[in-house]
Formats: C-alpha cells, sequence, structure tokens
C-alpha cells in the first residue's frame, strides 16, 4: 500500500480531524514526515481530478470536507443537526479570549461591559474554551484559553489564522496616535492591550479554499 | 443631578424612546454596545464625545428597558449611566487654571469603546470564518440511510365534494341502552386451546386459531393467547417474512401441560 493510499483510507473514514501523528498510527512504516508529504500528493490529485472534497486542515488535524460550493446541494439534507451558530455574547467573549488567552473572566467583563460567567460556562460545555491556568490575582483566578475545537469551529488551522489586532478596522493602535493629547485614552491602562498580537503566517482566506 | 432634568427629551435620532424600545435594548449586548451604536449612528467624534447630549440619550433608552431586564443586566446599563453622569460632572466642576497636564474625564471612557469596538471588528471575522466553515461538510452530514419518503397521496377534492360528503354523515344513533352479552371467546380458552395443539403439533400457524370462528372477537383472543404463552416461554414466535404466516412453536416441553386449566 502506498502511503497516501494509507492516509486517504484513514481520513476518508473519520469523522473528525486528525493529528498526523493519528494518522500515522496506521501503518508502523508511516512517520509524521510521510503522512505531511502523502496528504500533499492527496491535496494535488484531488485538486487535479476536480473532486467534490480537499484535505482542509483544521487545527492540527486534517479532514475530508465538501468544498464550499457544493454546500447549496448539501444544505438540502438537513437531517443531520448543525453545529449551532455562536451568539453574539459568546462570539464576543471567545474574540477577547482569542486575542488576549490567557485571560481571566474579570478581564473579559472589563473589555465587554457585562457579566461573562454564563457565556463562560457555555463555552467550556462546547469545549470552545477551557481553562489553561490560574492568575496571580486575588483568588487565583481561572484563566481561559481556546482549544483545537475552537479553531475547528471556525476552520482555522492556528489562533494565528486571525488577523492581527493591527489588521482590523479600528485599531487600538489609532488611538495612541492621536494627537490631541487631552482626549488621548490612556491606553497603557488597558490590562494587557495589545498582548502580543499574533503573528499572521497566513491570511484568513486561505485557510480554507 | 438637577442637571439630568434639563438635557431631558433629548430628540431620538435612532429610534430610541417610545414603547417599542423594551424590544430595541435586548438588541444589544450590553452598555458598551448601546453606547457605541449611540455615537456611531450619529457620526459622533468618538474622542470629543458630547457627554452631556449622549447621557441624555443613553438615559433615555434604557428607561423602558431597565424593568423587564434581569437585575444584572439592568445593573450594567445603570452602572454605566452613572459613569457618564459622573464624567459629566467631572466636566462641569470649575477646574483650577494651572494643572499642568490634565487627563479629560471622558479618556477612559473612550479607551473602553475602543477596545469594545475593536473586539467587534474580531467578532465579525469570527463570523465570516464561522459562516466559511460551515459551507464545508464533513463525512455524516448526511444521514446514512434516509428513512423512506412517507407516500404522501395528496387529497384531490373540492369544496363542493367535501360538503357533498360532509351533509351525508349520518346523524349518530341515539345511544342504546342494552346489556351486551360478554365475550362470546376469552384469552383463557384461546391459550387451552393453543396449549393442546402446540402439544400435538409443535408447530401451529397462528391463522389456524382462529380461522374456524373468522371473527375479530377471536382472532384478537388468539393473538393475545399467543402473545401470552410467548411471555410465558412456553412457545416461541416466528415470522420467516412481512405478510407470511406466523408460527408458534413449542418450547421445550410446554407441550405437555396442556389441559391443565380452563378447559373449554
Amino acid at each position: 500500500m502506498k502511503p497516501e493510499q494509507i492516509v486517504e483510507a484513514t481520513l476518508f473514514a473519520s469523522q473528525t480531524p486528525l493529528t498526523p501523528a493519528e494518522l500515522a498510527r496506521a501503518d508502523e512504516g508511516l512517520s509524521d514526515a510521510d503522512v505531511e508529504q502523502a496528504i500533499q500528493v492527496l491535496r494535488e490529485r484531488y485538486e487535479a481530478n476536480e473532486a467534490a472534497f480537499q484535505v482542509y486542515q483544521l487545527g492540527d488535524g486534517y479532514q475530508i470536507l465538501t468544498r464550499p460550493e457544493f454546500a447549496p446541494y448539501l444544505e438540502r439534507f438537513d437531517s443531520v443537526p448543525r453545529p449551532p451558530h455562536l451568539s453574539p455574547a459568546a462570539l464576543e467573549s471567545l474574540a477577547i479570549i482569542a486575542y488576549r488567552q490567557p485571560i481571566g473572566r474579570i478581564e473579559i467583563e472589563d473589555v465587554r461591559g457585562v457579566s461573562a460567567s454564563s457565556v463562560l460556562r457555555t463555552l467550556l460545555d462546547w469545549e470552545l474554551i477551557t481553562v489553561v491556568g490560574r492568575g496571580d490575582g486575588l483568588g487565583r483566578p481561572l484563566l481561559y484559553g481556546t482549544t483545537d475545537r475552537f479553531l475547528e469551529h471556525f476552520g482555522l488551522k492556528g489562533i494565528s489564522d486571525l488577523p492581527s489586532a493591527e489588521e482590523l478596522p479600528v485599531e487600538l493602535g489609532a488611538a495612541k496616535e492621536q494627537p490631541e493629547a487631552e482626549a488621548a485614552p490612556e491606553l497603557d491602562q488597558a490590562p494587557e492591550v495589545d498582548a502580543e498580537p499574533p503573528v499572521v503566517a497566513l491570511p484568513a482566506s486561505d485557510t480554507l479554499t | 443631578m438637577n442637571s439630568t432634568s434639563t438635557v431631558r427629551a433629548p430628540d431620538s435620532p435612532v429610534g430610541i424612546g417610545g414603547e417599542s424600545f423594551v424590544v430595541e435594548l435586548e438588541r444589544f449586548q450590553g452598555p458598551l454596545d448601546l453606547l457605541l451604536h449611540l455615537i456611531r449612528s450619529q457620526d459622533i467624534d468618538v474622542f470629543d464625545i458630547p457627554i452631556s447630549h449622549i447621557t441624555a440619550q443613553f438615559r433615555a433608552a434604557i428607561e423602558h428597558g431597565l424593568d423587564e431586564m434581569p437585575l444584572e443586566r439592568a445593573g450594567e446599563f445603570i452602572e454605566m449611566s452613572a459613569t457618564l453622569i459622573r464624567i459629566k460632572a467631572q466636566l462641569l466642576l470649575p477646574r483650577p487654571e494651572k494643572l499642568e497636564w490634565e487627563e479629560d474625564p471622558r479618556a477612559e471612557l473612550v479607551r473602553r469603546l475602543l477596545e469594545y469596538e475593536h473586539f467587534q471588528d474580531v467578532v465579525h471575522v469570527l463570523q465570516t470564518a464561522e459562516a466559511q466553515r460551515g459551507r464545508h461538510m464533513g463525512k455524516g452530514f448526511v444521514e446514512t440511510r434516509p428513512p423512506p419518503a412517507a407516500s404522501r397521496s395528496i387529497l384531490q377534492l373540492t369544496l363542493d365534494e367535501l360538503l357533498h360528503a360532509a351533509a351525508h354523515i349520518p346523524e349518530p344513533l341515539p345511544p342504546i341502552h342494552v346489556r351486551a352479552p360478554s365475550s362470546t371467546v376469552t384469552v383463557g380458552e384461546k391459550v387451552s386451546l393453543l396449549r393442546r395443539l402446540i402439544g400435538r403439533a409443535k408447530r401451529v400457524a397462528l391463522d389456524r386459531l382462529f380461522k374456524p370462528w373468522g371473527t375479530r372477537a377471536h382472532a384478537v383472543a388468539a393473538l393475545l393467547a399467543a402473545l401470552e404463552m410467548a411471555r410465558q416461554q412456553v412457545v416461541r414466535i416466528e415470522q420467516t417474512k412481512p405478510f407470511s404466516p406466523i408460527w408458534l412453536l413449542a418450547v421445550g416441553r410446554g407441550g405437555e401441560e396442556s389441559d391443565a386449566e380452563e378447559n373449554s
């Protein structure tokens, strides 16, 4: 069996993304590098054959998914419930966590101006976020970070797929450079403002194409 | 607080005020969302917010919605309202002339607003990514074996036909008060019949139990008897394919106890 055949069979049979390490378990002769290479072969083949599906990277894993242009056809089969769209409140909290992680509940609430505890519970239930540690503050608050499920849900390869803080239309940086000293907002007061803007490896549009 | 009353009843360029606002307020994620909406929808320079104007609008906006809200959520709006009034008060206070560099009381609020707006952009990025991801289906999206489509023959019927049919529904007969004789056949009878047959043949077709009588009561009693005996594990019920005869098969020594009870 060729490596790409083994990888193809495994990916085909899986309903969830598989990491190269997981795929390599299919055969003793397979290394992670073989798997990566096999995936590349498969991708090119599917591309050349105009297959209706492609191997996509979601987080650390790979999964065979249909191409977006077939969505209208598949959506007619609504027999299987689709993952629910996240509410604005959930998205707000996720956005803050994604850019400021690890971050505690209080800091999230500071940004949103509203309570976040119930939203955080929902996000934890859905495994979109997880507790990544404890802060130094009073009561050693729980700190949250995003999970692989988060990357899967949004079709991202990694957190770096998200545009960096500078690339967004409303930048925090714009306020900094505001000339009128009087109204200049005190950005430095913000808890960890601009905390390490993620390095942008690829524009988000490249993630799933 | 008397400053509040002077700026009462602001014009409401964003459709605020009136009873309909109760629903409107639900749309906002929180006080920052509402405040940002007020500012952005009126093209106000966020670095030079007319606090008095915005405060009045904000207070008018939440006035109707607060009662409907859970206490915690209402508190968040009230806190913002208080913050706005505090900032306004600070702006109104006469300031000593020479303070080297004085911070604008609005600065902290502006910072929070911009930060909030910044994350609204992230929300849009996430929403787009979510929608895009939703257009890729993995295995299992389409149900493996869809249920057979129920044959729905649509009734072709005109109103006239319906009325005609309705007119011919007979009047319900007046209830008759007679005591009907109790069932002519009992499950017990069928059980003993079945026991006898099974004892002899080891294998009996179910319809043999009621064919000779051919009435519904017999069929029902026979079926119940068969089920009862299957429950007692005296017989096994088998059918090779749909609509084929149903067979009752003797289990173990079940047949030997025939005629033990309720001889008919």
